[in-house]
């Protein structure tokens, strides 16, 4: 069942590039947006069906011959999907218009079905090796999708992530390495029975800060942050989107909370380590991304500071921390992807990136400024719009949990929010508009409507969260609070 | 009748005011037509209730926790059928008077609405159900009120938030109430005024005294006598918020708590009433525009029925509820009549007025009726009724209220001598041209109105046994008879004697006035203007200094002007100066950090990772 999320994007990869010798827009658009819209439903579906059937597990075999590789389909992984597809429908539909005036239009659908095709089969996958193989594939296909444009700036970016991605991808690799010699086996569920049974060896609290470190890099969380705003903000937009959207959280929080929560479970001070990464997150990102006048890198900063919240909320580890963390991934996605479109828009628009040049677009584009607001609002966790009850969420469960402190930095942190998203509203959209702009309209069809599927999806995520957070987020959370036990009792093991 | 006839008063006029607001502007002339058609139904069944006794009605309302009860009996369905009354005569004169108003779906919506949450809370058995009414005529006024000239609006404001003070101290005492007696149920609550009760007494007395328009609550009236439409008024002010309030005081002090006379109670009440009569019927006397006179007055005589009720004596109580409704009627009458004088000369200002008695006669007798009935001159309904509250003052011992009361007989009867002169008498003045009688449909209502003047007075016998005698009939301390043919009514009697004496003194007064103003009718009451302390107490009136909502809101504009300078401002300094500062500061550090060379960030890197090695360690 879970196969189709890496076969079509992979396949559909391998032949865009030659399909784009035929037929330079029509065809790779057509194929692209089906493929998604495939995926998008598909998920919907898969996620349907672990919710009524429990988790689905495919093996992989070779002529008859069993792989030591499984792909595990449950609550996490259907809500990862999930976002996947939605934020990649979103960004093919808008990469109609806006990647008309990149060349190349084919490779660039076939490095994203890549990069797609990576972190499905990324959020598959049961063991380690998988996982970073998969993780690879996404993150080399993000390479070439930031340096797309080749400016100098763009090949400097995407520089700066390889050799950074790298440090962190080897650090993986060799908490991995140290990880099978300890256990002798790279299923994660056996990796944590070996743990359990080694009995707090020092050597796994090593390993558990190599893996931190490793993903908490693709993750950027503070310390390991310093090449996301240059990536974020060199790429097109809606590879941005992408990134700070759903990659990041995929290769990042993902595949740490799988790893460290599965392999580790709460212990040894792994809440306390991530609770306080996530704080220095949310501060250090908020503060930053107040002092940016280039609107991407805000968004890139703001990415930070709202992953760190994401990290806070796991931290804690009770059920209402991990459901509210779920819930604010997904938020986030939705509404960071819905912005990092808007900038584009913005981008295509003027020329610039560069707010105090801008001013009272709202009259010029009015579903831009309008979805925008929406979005930011949407962050900055204004009621009734999703990112108020996931924030919510995980502001009671530090309450709940006597951190009375870390509730209190992260609410005032929500000001914060607040602060800088309403800069970009004020300088961007509202006040006078700049003379320069007179000339400018409303963006093209596709990209205004994949903007508002998003603030739409925003505003019904917020009032209905209750259904979405039944069905879609307290799988996913349960299946990670279950942890290891769930997996093993599942696999039969 | 069955029980779920009491719906109909409440369900009939919201559903026409819907649907007169919805009607489309095209056919907007027979929203007039509607009204007066559905005020004519309700006359009838509201008598028809009068008639059947007590009637219960209960349904569930709110999920079962309160329940939607309705009751009528006589004192209820007496100002109902009243309420419908006023609400007839006054939509027959609105058809002709307000023919040409801009906004007059607006207007019967309004109206109709109030007659809905007047009936409402008239008919109501639970706190909550009369309170979910009460307010609603706080709207409807304020949305009748809004609808005179160009500053309507700023008076609608005032006598909102002064109903909505009134309204608020009534909540409470109804809520004290509540917490005593644990029943939000309204019949069967009779308790003694002592300790919370008394408080509580006191706060719904403000409610109530408020909605009558007694002082200090009174101040919104002259502003809108003369921004809103006359007929409003006549509506209002004059008949309806009488009704309302009086009813209410009377409910407080009869059925939920038990007023004894000569108790501290009473006399807080009778001084209420006293000081309003003669205040407001000094504020009348030098009054120049006959809107204005006749809306103090409508405050002068809540202090009539304040003091009748207030004495707890039965003669002073049937008293203070009989003239309650002779006030709505003779007030009403003049009001229309004012209405009926702007109709043709466009203006009710006393100076630019004089002689119409020719061209205006019907005007005039029903003016003279109406303006002799409130001076209470025998045989009219106003004579009888404050012989009732002499006797009834005089009754308590305090012969100081019955002087007050007979103080304000003075000045009232000069007051209207002094308009009727001015207006009616005296050569013709040149400020407005020739003019004709008004229409049938302006005269009907004051000339019913002057009828009933003259009934009630003449055979007032008729209004006191169908109307006042079932209202009392349950309080009467046990073994004694109510008989309020037990008090001299007639004219040949001591108090009535005085009386009598007093409206002399005032014709004297009127007279002296006229010759000292060289025969100029409207400056009559100058004399007393410009009196040494009376002056001095006009001209601070007149500048509003008496005003407590202006001075309130004069207090409350300095208050909000300290906390905008020393709590705002310095927050605001917080906010735009220091946390800006501190926010770059920070910015800027971190910035710094963040300097584009790779070795650095690597570094980060890997500090973090030893630092979170170490971390793991230690926690």
């Amino acid at each position: 069942m879970s196969i189709p999320f890496i076969a079509v994007p992979l396949i559909l990869a391998s032949i865009m590039p030659l399909i784009g010798k035929i037929s330079k827009r029509f065809l790779p658009d057509l194929l692209t947006n089906t493929a998604f819209l495939f995926l998008l439903l598909y998920s919907v579906f898969a996620g349907r069906q672990t919710l009524l059937n429990g988790a689905d597990v495919w093996k992989a075999w070779w002529f008859g011959e069993a792989l030591n590789i499984t792909l595990v389909l449950d609550g996490f992984s259907a809500l990862m999907l999930l976002t996947i597809s939605l934020i990649g429908l979103s960004v093919a539909l808008y990469s109609i218009n806006y990647m008309e005036h990149y060349e190349a239009k084919a490779n660039f659908y076939a490095l994203l079905l890549i990069m797609i095709a990576g972190m499905n089969g990324l959020v598959l996958s049961n063991d380690v090796f998988t996982l970073y193989l998969f993780l690879e594939v996404a993150a080399i296909a993000s390479y070439g999708l930031i340096a797309f444009g080749l400016q100098r700036d763009q090949l400097e970016a995407s520089l700066k992530y390889l050799l950074l991605s790298s440090v962190a991808t080897a650090f993986i690799l060799l908490s991995i390495a140290i990880v099978f010699g300890l256990t002798g086996s790279l299923q994660l569920d056996k990796i944590a029975e070996g743990i359990s049974a080694s009995n707090g060896l020092p050597v796994a609290g090593f390993c558990m800060a190599l893996f931190i470190m490793g993903f908490g890099l693709k993750a950027a969380i503070v310390p390991f942050h310093a090449w996301l705003p240059d990536a974020h903000s060199s790429a097109p937009a809606p590879i941005s989107a992408m990134l700070s959207g759903v990659l990041i959280k995929v290769s990042g929080i993902y595949a740490l909370t799988r790893v460290c929560f599965t392999i580790f479970g709460m212990q040894g001070g792994l809440g306390q380590v991530l609770m306080l990464l996530g704080i220095v997150s949310i501060l250090i990102g908020a503060i930053q991304a107040l002092g940016q006048n280039d609107i991407k890198r805000m968004l890139a900063f703001s990415s930070i500071s709202q992953i760190g919240y994401i990290i806070l909320g796991l931290g804690v580890g009770t059920p209402l921390g991990i459901l509210g963390a779920m819930f604010h991934l997904f938020n986030h996605a939705i509404a960071k992807g819905l912005l990092f479109l808007n900038s584009g828009a913005l981008e295509q628009a003027t020329g610039t990136r560069e707010l105090d040049r801008m001013g009272g677009l709202a009259r010029k584009m009015p579903i831009t400024a309008g979805t925008s607001v929406v979005g930011s609002l949407a962050i900055a966790g204004v009621p009734p719009l999703n990112g108020f009850w996931s924030k919510l969420l995980i502001l009671l469960a530090l309450v709940e949990a006597k951190y009375y402190g870390l509730a209190l930095i992260a609410a005032l942190a929500g000001i914060l929010t607040l602060w800088y998203y309403l800069i970009i509203q004020r300088r961007a959209f509202f006040g006078k508009l700049n003379e320069t702009w007179n000339h400018i309209t409303e963006a093209p069809f596709w990209m205004s409507f994949s903007v508002l599927l998003l603030a739409t999806a925003c505003v019904l995520i917020g009032l209905l969260f209750p259904a979405v957070i039944l069905d879609w987020i307290k799988p996913a959370a349960d299946t990670f609070a279950a942890g290891i036990s769930q997996t093993i009792g599942l696999l039969g093991f | 009748m069955t029980s779920e006839a009491l719906l109909l008063p409440i369900l009939l006029p919201a559903i026409l005011g819907v649907i007169v607001l919805l009607i489309p502007s095209r056919w907007k002339g027979i929203a007039g037509v509607i009204t007066f058609l559905g005020t004519a139904i309700l006359v009838v069944w509201a008598w028809l209730l009068f008639t059947s006794g007590e009637i219960l009605l209960s349904l569930p309302w709110v999920e079962g926790v309160i329940t939607f009860d309705l009751r009528s009996y006589p004192l209820g369905s007496f100002i109902l059928l009243w309420v419908a009354i006023f609400g007839f005569l006054i939509s027959l004169y609105s058809l002709v008077k307000l023919r040409t108003h801009p906004r007059l779906r607006e207007y019967y919506g309004y109206y109709l609405f109030t007659l809905a949450v007047a009936a409402g809370s008239v008919l109501a058995d639970n706190f909550l159900v009369f309170l979910f009414f009460w307010e609603g005529l706080m709207v409807t006024l304020y949305g009748l009120v809004s609808l005179g000239s160009v500053n309507a609006p700023r008076t609608a404001t005032k006598a909102f938030l002064i109903s909505a003070f009134c309204d608020f101290c009534l909540i409470l005492g109804i809520s004290m109430l509540w917490a005593i007696n644990g029943t939000p149920k309204m019949s069967g609550i009779t308790i003694a005024p002592d300790g919370l009760a008394a408080v509580s007494f006191l706060l719904m007395v403000i409610g109530a005294a408020g909605k009558a328009g007694a002082m200090p609550f009174h101040t919104w009236i002259p502003d809108a006598a003369i921004d809103a439409p006359v007929s409003v008024m006549a509506f209002l002010p004059a008949s309806l918020e009488k009704l309302l309030g009086i009813f209410l005081l009377a409910r407080i002090c009869l059925e939920f708590f038990a007023l004894k006379a000569n108790s501290t109670l009473s006399i807080i009440l009778m001084t209420l009433g006293a000081v309003t009569i003669v205040l407001a019927v000094l504020m009348a006397l030098i009054q120049k525009d006959f809107k204005k006179l006749l809306s103090f007055h409508a405050i002068s005589q809540v202090g009539y029925m304040i003091l009748g009720i207030g004495t707890g004596t039965l003669i002073g109580i049937a008293g203070g509820l009989f003239h309650m409704l002779n006030h709505a009627i003779y007030k009403s009458g003049l009001f229309l009549g004012a209405g009926s004088i702007e109709n043709r000369t466009g203006t009710t200002e006393l100076k630019k007025l004089g002689g119409l008695a020719k061209e205006m006669p019907v005007t005039a007798i029903g003016f003279a009726v109406c303006a002799l009935a409130i001076s209470g001159v025998w045989p009219l309904n106003g004579f009888v009724s404050k012989e009732m509250i002499f006797h009834g003052s005089l009754e308590t011992g305090y012969v100081i209220f019955a002087v007050a009361a007979w103080v304000g007989a003075i000045f009232t009867f000069a007051s209207f001598l002094k308009a009727g002169h001015a207006i009616f008498l005296g050569p013709r003045s040149k400020d407005v041209p020739r003019v004709k009688e008004s229409q049938a449909g302006i005269l009907i209502p004051i000339l019913a109105l002057a009828a009933f003047c003259i009934l009630f007075g003449v055979a007032s016998a008729l209004p006191l046994n169908t109307f006042i005698q079932p209202v009392l009939q349950g309080h009467i301390p046990a073994g004694e008879a109510l008989d309020l043919s037990s008090h001299p009514l007639d004219v040949f009697n001591p108090v009535a004697l005085i009386s009598i004496g007093m409206l002399a003194v005032g014709f004297g007064l009127h007279l002296f006035g006229w010759n000292r103003a060289q025969k100029q009718a409207h400056l009559a009451s100058e004399t007393i203007h410009h009196l040494p302390v009376l002056g001095t107490l006009y001209d601070w009136s007149e500048a509003r200094r008496l005003d407590l909502y202006e001075q309130g809101i004069i207090a409350l504009n300095g208050f909000s002007n300290f906390v905008f300078k020393t709590i705002d401002r310095p927050i605001d300094f917080f906010f735009e100066k220091i946390l800006v500062a501190v926010g770059s500061a920070f910015v800027r550090f971190f910035r710094s950090l963040h300097n584009g060379y790779f070795p650095n960030y690597l570094s980060w890197c890997l500090a973090g990772l030893v630092i979170i090695l170490l971390l793991l360690r230690v926690f």
